[in-house]
Parts: C-alpha cells; sequence; structure tokens
C-alpha cells in the first residue's frame, strides 16, 4: 500500500465532511428556517383590504426585518385579519399605540408589513395585542378626492364670483365696501389666486387620471415612469400653489377679523349685511378645509409607491428642461 | 424472440445472472440485443443488485475506493463547472433584471436557480459523462479481458464487489458532487456580480439565501440521490454488459453516457412533476 | 483441499466426469455430445480450431456457462445443480487460467494474488498472505515482480502471473486456457514446462485447451481432438496422430510445417 491509498479514506472523508457542511449550512441559512429558533410573539392588525399581502411575507419595523406574517384570515363582514410573527427581541422597542400599514419592497418587489410610530409613553407590545391600522390611500382614492376638491374649489370661486359682483354693483350696506381699497384688493387677490388653483387643480386631476389608465395597462409600466415627470410636476405646482391659497385665506381672515373689531370701517358694515357676511363666513369655512384636506391628500401621495418614482426623479427632473404643461 | 431466455432462468439468480451474461456474450448479438431481453437484464441486474446489496460481508474498502474516485477525483471538474454556471448564470441575467430595476433580486434569482435546477442536473450530467462513461469503460474492459470470469471462477462475486460498491458510491457521491456545485456557483455568482456591480460577499449571500426556501432544498437534494443511482446503475449495467472485443468497451462507455444524460433529464422531469404537484 | 495423495495416474478415479453435453448458442450448435473424463493427476490436452468450442467445454465445467443437455460432474459434484456457497465451494478447488491471463488492472501483482485470498479467507492475517504469494510467485518463478502492476509485465510474465493467482487457493484441478496463445516459441515452452511442474508440484489434474499442437505434446499425458462439437480422438499424441483421417492429419500437417 502506498501513500496515497492509505491517504484515501482520509480524503474521502473530508470530502463528504465539507460536501455534509454544504448541506447543513445551507438548510441553517435558506429562507426563514434559522428563525423558527427564535423566540417570538404573535399579534394582530385589522385591515380593509390587504392589498395581495400573503402569509409569508415579511414585518418591517424602523426598516429591520423583525418577522412574518403568519396568518391572514376574514374577520367581520369583509375585513381581513392579519396574525405576525414578531421576534421578541424587537417587543421592546414596539409601542401599544403603533401602527401598521400595507407596503411593497422595491419597486414590484413583494408586499411588506410595516410597524411604524408609537411613543414610549406607552407600554410594549405583549403577545395577542392588537395593532392600529392608518388608512392608506390607493392611487384611485387618491384621484376621486383630488376631483371631489377640484368641485369644491370651483364652487368656492363661483361664490366669490357672485360676491364681487354684488360689491361691485354697490348693492347697499355693502356699496360701502369699495371704499375701503385694502379689503377690496384682498378679496381680488383671492379671487384671482382661487381661479387659478381650480385650473391647476384640473390638470393635476386629469394628469393623474391618464396616469392611473396607463397603469391598469399591463406591460406600460415602463411607459408610465417614462412620462411622470410631467404628473410629478403637476402635482408639486399644486402643492405651492394650495399653500398659496391657504396663506392668502388666512392673511383675508386676520384682515377681517381686525376689521370686524371696528364697526365704522367699510367691513363693519359688511359684516352686519346678514347675507353677504353668512356669505363670506362660509367661504371661507371651505377654503380653510379644502385647503387642509388637499395637503393630507399630497401626503399621502408622497406615501403612495406609485408615485414615489417621482420623487426620487425629482433631482433629474429640475435639471432637465420643464416639459409643456 | 423465439427464445426467451431471462424470464426462463429468473430462479436462482444468483450465480445465473453472470452464466446468463456470459452466454449472451457467446451469442449473436443481434438475437441478444432484444429491446424485452434487455428489459428483462435491467430488471435482474437491479433484482441482484439489490440482493447482494443485503447479503452479509460488504465489501467496505472497494466501497471507499470507489467513494474516492467518484467523489473526490470529479471534485475539481465538477467545482470549475459549478462556478463557471453561476458566474455564467448571473452575467446573463443581470441586464435583464437590470432592465426591471429589480437587481437587487440577482442573488435570491441564481440561488433558487442553481440550487433547484441548474445545479443538480449539469453537475449530474458531468456526472454522466465523467463517472458513467469511466465505469462502462472500466467494467467493460473487466468484462472483455475477462477479468469479470476470473472474480466469478475465484468465487468472488464480481456483482457484490464491482457493483454494489460503484453503484452505492454514485448514489452517496453524486449528491454531495451537486452540494459542492451548488456551493461553487453562488461563489461564482458572486464574482459574476462584482464583474458588473459592487456587492459585499456577506449582503450577497444574505440575499441569495434569504430567498431560498426549504422546499427549494429538500426535493433537488432528494432528486440528486436518484441522479446518482441512474448514473451508476447505468455505468455498470452497460460496462458489465459489454459484447466480445475492444471495440464493445468504447460501446458500453459511449451508450453509458448517451442513456445516463438522458435517464437523468427524464428523472428529473419526473421529479419536478411531483414537486410540483405535492407543493 | 489439502489432498496429499501420491502422484499416480489412477485410472479409476475421474475428477472431471462428461457424459452426453450438448451446448447451443441460439442457432449455434457449439458442442454436440461429448463424453469426457480427466482421471486423477493426469494432464489432458484439449485441440481444436479457433471457434470450435473448447473454450465453452472449459467454461462449463467450471460453472460459467450452463450445459443444455448432459451431465457434468466436477470432482464428484454435478456443477449445473450447484448454486450459491457450494459453487463458490467448489470453484475454490478448481484454478482457471484465462487465454487473455484476465489480471485485474487497477491492482499490483501483489493484490492480483492476495485478492482470491482475502476475499474468500477474511479471517487470515497480513504474514499468511504474504507467506501464500510469495509460495505462488516462487512456483512461477516471479517473486522479483512483486510490487508490478499487471501493465508493466510482458505476455508470458502476464500469463504467470495469472497461473499464481491460481496457486494461491491450491487447487485441485487446473484448467488452462490456451495458455500459450500470443507468445513466442521459447517463452511457449517455458509455459509448457510450468505447467508440467505445476501438475507436480501441486499435484493437480489438468485440462489444458490449446490449439498449439507443441504445447500438446509438450504438456498433455492425453490428448483429445475436438472436432465439429465433437470429441474424434482421445489418446495419447501418437495414438491420436496415427491416423489417415484427413480432419486430424491437416491439424498436423499444419502445425508443424509452420
Amino acid at each position: 500500500m502506498n501513500k496515497a491509498q492509505r491517504n484515501r479514506p482520509v480524503l474521502v472523508g473530508l470530502f463528504v465532511l465539507i460536501g455534509l457542511i454544504f448541506l447543513i449550512g445551507g438548510i441553517l441559512m435558506v429562507g426563514n428556517l434559522h428563525e423558527t429558533f427564535k423566540k417570538k410573539i404573535t399579534v394582530v392588525s385589522l385591515f380593509d383590504d390587504v392589498s395581495g399581502l400573503q402569509t409569508g411575507n415579511n414585518v418591517w419595523f424602523s426598516g429591520v426585518k423583525i418577522g412574518v406574517v403568519s396568518n391572514l384570515h376574514f374577520y367581520g363582514k369583509s375585513q381581513v385579519e392579519v396574525s405576525m410573527k414578531v421576534e421578541t427581541k424587537a417587543q421592546q422597542y414596539i409601542r401599544k399605540d403603533a401602527k401598521v400599514k400595507i407596503s411593497t419592497d422595491g419597486l414590484i418587489g413583494n408586499k411588506i408589513l410595516i410597524i411604524y410610530g408609537g411613543t414610549s409613553r406607552h407600554q410594549e407590545i405583549q403577545e395577542g395585542d392588537t395593532l392600529e391600522v392608518e388608512k392608506t390611500f390607493s392611487s384611485d382614492d387618491m384621484i376621486n378626492t383630488l376631483q371631489e376638491n377640484n368641485k369644491n374649489l370651483l364652487a368656492i370661486t363661483t361664490d366669490f364670483k357672485a360676491i364681487s359682483k354684488k360689491l361691485a354693483a354697490g348693492e347697499g350696506t355693502v356699496g360701502k365696501l369699495l371704499n375701503d381699497n385694502s379689503v377690496y384688493d384682498n378679496i381680488n387677490a383671492a379671487t384671482a389666486s382661487l381661479q387659478n388653483a381650480s385650473v391647476k387643480a384640473q390638470q393635476l386631476a386629469g394628469s393623474l387620471a391618464l396616469f392611473s389608465s396607463g397603469l391598469n395597462k399591463k406591460g406600460t409600466l415602463a411607459n408610465a415612469l417614462i412620462t411622470d415627470t410631467v404628473v410629478f410636476n403637476s402635482v408639486k405646482a399644486s402643492v405651492l400653489q394650495l399653500q398659496k391659497i391657504a396663506d392668502t385665506a388666512a392673511l383675508f381672515v386676520t384682515n377681517l377679523k381686525d376689521a370686524g373689531c371696528n364697526p365704522n370701517s367699510a367691513i363693519g358694515v359688511l359684516l352686519h349685511d346678514k347675507e353677504a357676511g353668512a356669505h363670506l363666513k362660509e367661504t371661507i369655512k371651505n377654503l380653510e378645509s379644502s385647503s387642509k384636506k388637499l395637503d393630507e391628500d399630497l401626503e399621502a401621495a408622497q406615501h403612495n409607491f406609485l408615485l414615489r418614482g417621482f420623487f426620487k426623479k425629482k433631482a433629474q427632473a429640475a435639471k432637465d428642461s420643464l416639459p409643456e404643461k | 424472440m423465439k427464445q426467451f431466455h431471462p424470464v426462463t432462468k429468473v430462479k436462482g439468480f444468483a450465480t445465473k445472472q453472470s452464466v446468463r451474461l456470459s452466454e449472451k456474450t457467446m451469442a449473436k448479438t443481434a438475437i441478444a440485443n432484444n429491446f424485452l431481453t434487455d428489459l428483462a437484464d435491467v430488471l435482474l441486474f437491479i433484482t441482484q443488485f439489490v440482493r447482494e446489496t443485503f447479503s452479509r460481508n460488504s465489501e467496505v474498502k472497494e466501497f471507499f475506493r470507489q467513494c474516492f474516485q467518484i467523489g473526490y477525483k470529479s471534485l475539481p471538474l465538477v467545482s470549475i463547472t459549478g462556478t463557471i454556471m453561476g458566474l455564467v448564470l448571473t452575467i446573463q441575467s443581470r441586464p435583464v433584471l437590470i432592465k426591471f430595476g429589480a437587481v437587487t433580486m440577482l442573488p435570491g434569482m441564481v440561488a433558487v436557480s442553481l440550487i433547484r435546477e441548474m445545479g443538480p442536473v449539469i453537475t449530474a450530467l458531468i456526472c454522466a459523462g465523467k463517472i458513467g462513461s469511466g465505469m462502462g469503460a472500466e467494467l467493460g474492459s473487466m468484462k472483455v479481458t475477462e477479468q469479470i470470469d476470473a472474480m466469478e471462477v475465484s468465487s468472488t462475486n464480481p456483482m457484490k464487489f464491482l457493483v454494489v460498491t460503484r453503484v452505492w458510491a454514485a448514489i452517496i457521491m453524486v449528491p454531495i458532487l451537486i452540494l459542492y456545485a451548488d456551493a461553487f456557483g453562488i461563489l461564482g455568482s458572486w464574482a459574476g456580480a462584482n464583474i458588473k456591480g459592487d456587492v459585499s460577499f456577506v449582503l450577497f449571500f444574505s440575499q441569495a439565501f434569504g430567498s431560498v426556501r426549504f422546499m427549494d432544498l429538500l426535493p433537488a437534494v432528494t432528486k440528486s440521490f436518484f441522479f446518482g443511482a441512474v448514473i451508476g446503475f447505468v455505468g455498470c449495467y452497460k460496462g458489465y454488459n459489454a459484447g466480445r472485443g475492444t471495440e464493445s468497451v468504447g460501446i458500453a462507455a459511449n451508450s453509458a453516457v448517451v442513456l445516463a444524460s438522458l435517464l437523468v433529464i427524464i428523472v428529473d422531469m419526473i421529479a419536478v412533476q411531483i414537486t410540483d404537484m405535492l407543493i | 483441499m489439502e489432498n496429499q495423495e501420491q502422484h499416480i495416474i489412477n485410472k479409476g478415479e475421474s475428477v472431471i466426469a462428461i457424459k452426453r453435453l450438448y451446448k447451443s448458442f441460439e442457432d449455434l450448435h457449439v458442442l454436440k455430445g461429448i463424453d469426457f473424463n480427466v482421471f486423477k493427476g493426469e494432464n489432458v490436452a484439449v485441440l481444436g480450431k479457433s471457434g470450435s468450442g473448447k473454450s465453452v467445454l472449459i467454461k462449463i465445467i467450471v460453472g460459467l456457462l450452463k450445459p443444455d443437455k448432459g451431465e457434468v460432474v466436477v470432482l464428484g459434484k454435478d456443477i449445473d445443480k450447484l448454486e450459491g456457497k457450494e459453487l463458490d465451494a467448489l470453484r475454490l478447488r478448481i484454478g482457471f487460467s484465462f487465454q487473455s491471463s484476465a489480471l485485474y488492472d487497477s491492482m499490483s501483482v501483489y493484490e492480483n494474488l492476495a485478492f482470491p485470498l482475502t476475499m474468500n479467507f477474511k479471517h487470515l492475517g497480513k504474514k499468511e498472505v504474504d507467506a501464500a504469494v510469495m509460495e505462488a510467485l516462487d512456483a512461477v518463478g516471479l517473486t522479483d515482480k512483486v510490487r508490478q502492476m499487471p501493465s508493466d509485465l510482458s505476455g508470458g510474465q502476464r500469463k504467470r502471473t495469472g497461473i499464481a493467482r491460481t496457486l494461491i487457493l491450491n487447487p485441485e484441478i487446473m484448467l488452462y486456457d490456451e495458455p500459450t496463445s500470443g507468445l513466442d516459441p521459447v517463452t511457449s515452452s517455458e509455459i509448457n514446462e510450468l505447467i508440467n511442474e505445476v501438475q507436480k508440484r501441486y499435484n493437480t489434474s489438468s485440462v489444458i485447451i490449446t490449439h498449439d499442437l507443441t504445447c500438446a505434446k509438450a504438456t498433455g499425458n492425453r490428448i483429445a481432438m475436438l472436432i465439429d462439437g465433437k470429441f474424434l480422438k482421445i489418446g495419447t499424441f501418437n495414438e491420436v496422430f496415427d491416423t489417415k483421417d484427413e480432419q486430424v492429419t491437416k491439424f498436423y500437417n499444419y502445425n508443424f510445417i509452420q
């Protein structure tokens, strides 16, 4: 027997051993298998719509994977109860007032469940706790809201037109208002702004409708992403415009309040004209609520995954010449 | 077909198998190579393999020698193939994934396709080439130069000494070689990902194994045992049944490779169907 | 196995007894009714043309082939009816030297010789195996080649090694399949001497299959002429060839003219 032959069993043994290490290492590293050894607690959430979330999808907290969705089943009329297993090591950081939402890992990746928020005033979550779900807007929801907003804005503008007509006609006590230049200017500016905003919002709604119809067609994702700078710019311009409206409206309200304190001024007279006063109050209320709502919508849009791409391309769009509206 | 030997001679094949093979070698090949008699031969061969496997006094030393030959000696070939497989797969699929903006899915995709399909099948085909032809040629030349007869007459069961050890060595070594190929394939894929891009080793591996599920690994490992069995059986059967004359050694080696490769693909198809049904 | 009887040609005790043996492969009738006896201690040379069924005959004797018809009794046992362990036990008493020597290519000369021993007698220690290997190699005069691989050996040395491998089990019957085929005349005569030496040293009865008349004459106590699947004549060399039968004279002339 020569040396090579004597070493043979050793080499074979070594060969098999390393092979088995690959196998066992592979099994332990594979997927979520090694996580089965970690201790976990189960928490639940109630969703109206899980948008394709599946058992086994990951659960993130502060961007770190801390567990998986373990079960999905219907609850009540049409709600879905989602059970998730969360590692105990993350338990202390998640508070009872933390919220849950569904998002996407990457552009076309798997759905993920995101736990966020929570304050240290509340206790940490325990086995079986229910986490609140924040209502998220789907793109359809968002477009519907924007369109409704647009209608509101048109209504407001109509109101203002009516007021300004009356004011121009100088009917009754309201005619005195014409002499107060500052108030007149303010109302004039507000009217112009709102008309402008209405036009912009109409454009926005149009762009978004176009964009969403494009999305519904299969295989046009890439197209949508290329043309998205147009949509993005519309959204951005609208935000600025509507902020302006809000500013103007706030100033207007302040002026009115100041004027209200002084009954001798023209505006004081205006406020005592019951009909016109009620009109104006309603208008201002509408204006405030609608601008607030629009703010919310646009913030929701920022979190919506489909529009996330627009914001990413913000820098690039800024460099390029702005596409014509 | 007028004389249908195998069926009539089924009784007591422990000794008669070798007798029949000798007779077949002497007979005219045209008559001996009948499909049905071949089929019966294969059944006899497998039956005797099972019998001898469970008989006493196993040939441990020869088994280890074969493990060395089949496993250890194939390692360089399999690891080179595996590495290149992973490398090429990565480089080829990268542009497509970039187009979809899903380049982060590359390690997972490559790992899953390597472990589920590419690793087992390509390694098995490589082994069919190396091990199958080796067995076919070695046993074929032993048959032609009467070494198998010599064992038989010195009261050593050649089926047990030559075939059982080789087939079992193949059944155990081929899956291990496939594991090596998978491991080297993922390593090669990491290298491929780093030619164009820049991914850290740890990130690549956590992404790769993040998308592999246990049910990807289990059917792959299971079917690789069958690949080993197919390669071992075909190689030994073809060698053991080589005809007379030196050219039959070449024929045995060649047909061992062809048949083993074909059967590997067929077994793979069946395995995929079964896996698909079960999961 | 260790039957150390006197070396006498005892016509009464036959170690191989064949009666009305028939064998055919598909349509080819090779052996057509053979009656044949080998007595203890004698060498029988079976002469015949290539393809006349000589090899088939000794393969039937050792149980590698099955007879179609007839009776083959070897060392008192009907080999056709033996199976498994009984057949193995009988085969250990028969040595078979193959035409191609059939040395195991992957093993050295030592391992080739040790193989039948270690496979059949697992309890043997290394020293006993060593001793047996050296004794068998000594019998064929190749003690210096013990570490060589078969591929390093010449044709004659391979034949000798093949014979040594069968001798290691102390057989009672030796079967030689074409022991001189492919060898030069000098080496052939050395092999012939070896066959005779083995007969004396190991007290074997032998069947030598050959188409080489020199070999048959040198080694055979009796010669059997196999023509057309039948033994035409069995007897001493002179008895067989003292004939006018054309088939025999042709054979004789061809061999000696060459």
